[in-house]
């Protein structure tokens, strides 16, 4: 059984808006607003959330222990009170691992089927 | 800019509360902040279009969330409540009893009431129908019916109808299933189903062929008949029964629907009736049996129609003045027949429905209390989960859904409950109206009851709530489990026990007043005894005993015969029983030596048919002069015995015995041989008309009603008497065998069953409250410990504590009896319609009431109270 499949039994499916928010996370801690201009920036605008589906989808994941609040914040100078900045947690990496493992082996499937031309390189 | 800025801000802010709210208090600030800087870089990048799109995308996002957020919070809040309920089996039983019997008859009265009160006729021209009455008052006539004559010329020289039927009841014998069978008809016009707009449900409507003179004979059965006799087999249409001497074939069967003004097995055409049929009765104005029914043409008002036939009543007023003469006040009574069938119903409904809302109000105000109480508890909890930062509407949300919860279950126990005794209910509405059939639970029952459950969940829930979330703050505050409670909730507490208290006595007093009035009704003299008297109906068969002189015969051949019987000690034959309906014969009479003066009223009196001993049977006592004797035959004068009420008022202080009198404009003449006592004919609430009763022997009966003294348990002879029956003519049936003590109960059946459910109501309500007023006083005792224990460390004595707690609950409950008195005084006037020599305000009931629930409410705080008096002030004071 898979990482992903366990995921989906415990705490429901991953949509592809949750997995974007987790694959900006993977990077750096971000706040909300960071994380609307990484995620547009990784599609290059195909994927835009709204403050009200970001924060839906950031709820579900701090319910589900994916991310946390970060307790230390940046130097005052960059600081603005009023953000949160969240963190990815261990398991909120493993269910985004898992994602990124069965989106390659369904690629794969498609290479194979040659319903892609070449394998890209991210 | 800046502005611009902050008024985008502001909308933005507004748009976030579509948002539950405690998402809002975790996220609003910050999605605030990111949205500013999405709404910045969006006028940079994109100008208007940018800052356009930007809100489009926003606007549908933030609603594209709040659904699932909202359902999100509820089941959470639910789950918890559910917790919460299973943590306080015993709070939760008791909510959802007492809210499951609130609710429970509401939804059981409501069903009635919908049914009854609100729904349109199931006709299909139901909202169009009228029925038409003639009225003479001065004639002492009221509700006349009307002749063949009559029945046209409404049909033809009305304008606002476009169908007018008639309809009078007759009884035929069925033959050839097992025992002779008394078959009760309907005749009626051909088109009557096609005018109240029915369709059978199987077979074809009478066409205008089946009521030609000589027509083959046809029937159609009405539903209940069919159920009952044929077990709803369809393929009864077009077989053919014997029914007196002839042939008749069912051509259709009805659908379920009220019957009225009688509940037939059959219907048949108006040719089928010999009486009907005669050209003498069909000639003569004056011979009036039928009911008629009109429709009015559409949009035509029952106003429009009523001026529109007392027209045709001044015509005819005009043309026939020997029929209609203008001393007689003749006009005609136009009614809608939904309301002629409902009418009935209506008040005592109305007082049921009003019984059942005060019940759950004092439901509701109990699971208030309870709920209070159980804050006191759970203050602790409450400030815990305030200090971690649930908010005050987050907490009042959450104690509101516990409330749903309750109610909701309380609801579908209330609908069970309703279920239960829907049976009951349709029986008894069947006393006051022949809509009862159609009762049953439908979807406006259900959404009714759902109404009612969030209703009751608002006004049980959100003053705890509300009193929650002002002290929570102090809860934590004060730290122990001996926090005070503020002084508003503990008065909120008291004026919610004060409520129970006042409703209670409404209840009690409403109900108090039903079964005083029953009591008086039970106690009426009827002026003759019912008991060990058996009763039965013989409708001799028309064709067969088709002279007077044949009728007179059987019956005087049975009456004799019976008279043989072992355990009988009389028998008599009468036209109509006591207590037993509504049917009357009225009619105006001419004294000897006084000449008719045209334009004054000629007296009235109602007439009865019996024979020889029905005075001796019934202990009807003769006052003065004698009753019928085996002499009184035709051939002989006439001869008649007038009751007490008729001889006062005609004759006076005079010697009514050997005046005379004619009922036929002096072609006859009757004298009076006797006096006897009144007798309670329509009801023992109603006093006795003028009566004149005339022999049997004399005036012969072909439908009549047995009344059989009998020397033990009248219902034991009752086979003898039918296989008598059957020797004499094993086609004769009898119908409706029952005992006169029966038919007397059940002339009082409806206030009785009023009576009943009332009752019941009010000892819910007194149960409810009592077990209330002593759970708060139980409360404030032990809440009071330390205090207690105070005062008895200083030399209270236990007597004295007692005292104090008990005096505590008896003021509140005082001042609830004062309150109630006030409404009950305010209000059961309402009830006045439905008493019985017992006024709406009278004495014995309400100081009978007041005891009871002082009792009450005295034995529900003694318990708390002798706890309190066991106080040991060493131990009550160690806990501090």
């Amino acid at each position: 059984m898979s990482p992903a499949q366990n995921h989906d039994e415990s705490t429901g499916p991953l949509t592809p808006a949750m997995f974007h928010v987790l694959l900006a996370l993977a990077g750096d801690d971000l706040h909300g607003y960071a994380i609307l201009k990484e995620v547009e920036l990784r599609t290059s605008g195909k994927v835009k959330l709204s403050t009200g589906t970001l924060y839906g989808i950031i709820k579900r994941l701090l319910a589900d222990g994916m991310i946390v609040e970060r307790r230390s914040r940046p130097a005052e100078a960059d600081d603005d009170e009023r953000r949160r900045y969240y963190r990815l947690t261990e398991r909120g990496r493993e269910v985004a691992a898992a994602e990124a493992e069965r989106m390659d082996e369904v690629l794969s499937i498609a290479r194979a089927r040659h319903l892609l031309k070449k394998p890209r390189t991210a | 800019m800046a502005s611009a800025d902050s008024r985008a801000l502001r909308f933005y802010r507004a748009l976030l509360r579509v948002l539950p709210f405690d998402f809002r208090g975790d996220f609003g600030p910050e999605m605030e902040t990111v949205f500013h800087e999405q709404h910045k870089e969006a006028g940079r990048r994109g100008g208007v279009a940018g800052v356009l799109r930007l809100w489009w995308e926003t606007i549908v996002g933030i609603f594209k969330t709040a659904p699932g957020e909202h359902v999100a919070m509820f089941a959470q809040d639910a789950n918890f409540a559910l917790r919460m309920m299973r943590k306080n089996p015993g709070f939760t039983l008791a909510a959802v009893l007492t809210l499951g019997l609130g609710i429970g008859a509401n939804s059981a009265i409501f069903s009635v009431v919908n049914t009854v009160l609100l729904k349109p006729l199931p006709y299909e021209h139901g909202d169009r129908l009228v029925t038409l009455q003639q009225q003479a008052p001065r004639a002492g006539m009221l509700g006349q019916p009307f002749s063949v004559a009559e029945t046209n010329d409404y049909r033809a020289q009305s304008h606002s109808l476009d169908g007018l039927v008639e309809y009078h009841n007759m009884n035929f014998i069925l033959l050839g299933r097992g025992e002779p069978e008394r078959v009760e008809t309907g005749v009626v016009s051909w088109n009557y189903f096609d005018v109240f707009g029915l369709k059978p449900l199987f077979g074809r409507n009478f066409r205008p062929d089946d009521e030609q003179p000589g027509a083959p004979a046809v029937l159609m059965l009405s539903y209940e008949y069919w159920i009952r006799s044929f077990g709803g087999d369809p393929t009864v249409v077009n077989k053919t029964f014997t029914m007196n001497d002839k042939l008749h074939t069912v051509i259709g069967i009805l659908p379920p629907v009220p019957q009225y003004p009688d509940e037939n097995d059959v219907y048949m055409p108006t040719t089928a009736c010999p009486f009907r049929s005669r050209p003498a009765f069909i000639a003569n104005r004056q011979s009036r049996m039928m009911r008629v029914f009109g429709r009015m043409k559409p949009g035509i008002t029952v106003s429009q129609a009523r001026a529109d036939l007392n027209g045709v009543a001044s015509n005819l007023q005009k043309a026939y003045p020997k029929d209609y003469p203008p001393s007689i006040d003749y006009s005609i009574r136009t009614s809608a027949l939904e309301e002629e069938l409902t009418h009935n119903a209506r008040p005592t409904m109305l007082v049921l429905l009003g019984a059942a809302g005060f019940v759950l109000l004092i439901a509701c105000a109990n699971v208030a209390n309870l709920n209070l109480a159980r804050m006191v508890r759970r203050e602790r909890e409450l400030a815990v989960r305030a200090a971690l930062g649930a908010g005050r509407v987050r907490m009042f949300r959450q104690l509101l859904t516990e409330s749903f919860l309750l109610a909701l279950i309380g609801g579908g126990l209330g609908l069970l409950v309703s279920w239960g005794g829907l049976n009951l209910l349709i029986s008894f509405a069947a006393r006051f109206t022949p809509r009862a059939r159609e009762i049953h639970m439908d979807g406006t029952v259900l959404l009714f009851t759902l109404a009612v459950a969030v209703l009751t969940s608002v006004l049980s829930g959100t003053a705890p709530a509300l009193a929650a979330r002002d002290t929570v703050v102090d809860g934590l505050k004060e730290g122990g489990v001996q926090s005070t409670i503020g002084v508003g909730r503990r008065r909120l507490r008291s004026l919610l026990i004060v409520a129970q208290v006042a409703v209670s006595f409404l209840l009690l007093i409403g109900a108090g007043l039903m079964l005083r009035s029953f009591q008086k009704l039970q106690h009426v003299d009827p002026g003759f005894q019912p008991e060990n008297v058996l009763t039965m109906q013989i409708g001799l068969d028309f064709t067969k005993y088709n002279t007077g002189d044949k009728q007179r015969a059987f019956f005087e051949s049975f009456l004799d015969k019976i008279q043989t019987q072992s355990g009988v000690k009389s028998a008599a034959a009468s036209m109509m029983i006591p207590l037993n309906g509504t049917m009357r014969m009225t009619g105006d009479f001419q004294l000897e030596g006084q000449t008719p003066v045209p334009g004054q009223k000629l007296p009235v009196a109602d007439f009865r048919v019996v024979s020889e001993s029905y005075f001796d049977t019934l202990h009807i006592p003769v006052l003065q002069g004698r009753g019928f004797t085996r002499a009184d035959r035709p051939g002989v004068p006439d001869v008649a015995v007038v009751n007490r009420t008729a001889a006062r008022h005609y004759w006076g202080t005079q010697d009514p015995i050997g005046k005379r009198f004619s009922a036929d404009n002096g072609q006859t003449w009757t004298q009076i041989v006797g006096v006897v006592g009144d007798v309670k004919q329509y009801g023992l609430d109603k006093d006795a008309a003028d009566e004149i009763y005339v022999s049997m022997a004399q005036n012969p009966l072909m439908d009549a009603m047995l009344v059989v003294k009998t020397e033990t348990e009248p219902m034991s002879v009752a086979r003898g008497i039918i296989e008598l029956l059957y020797a004499m003519d094993p086609n004769q049936p009898a119908a409706h065998v029952q005992s006169l003590e029966q038919v007397r109960a059940e002339s009082v059946a409806a206030p009785r069953l009023t009576a009943n459910l009332l009752s019941l109501f009010a000892l819910l309500a007194l149960t409810i409250a009592a077990t209330g007023i002593g759970g708060v006083m139980a409360l404030a005792v032990g809440q009071r410990r330390h205090e207690i224990g105070v005062r008895m460390a200083i030399g209270a004595r236990p007597g004295e504590i007692l005292r104090m707690v008990l005096g505590q609950g008896m003021g509140l409950a005082l001042v609830g009896v004062v309150l109630g008195l006030v409404g009950a005084l305010a209000l059961t006037r309402l009830l006045q319609r439905l008493l019985f020599e017992v006024g709406p305000t009278d004495l014995l009931t309400f100081v009978g009431v007041a005891a009871v629930l002082s009792t009450a409410t005295l034995v529900a705080c003694y318990v708390p109270a002798r706890r309190a008096a066991r106080v040991d002030p060493i131990i009550a004071l160690r806990v501090e």
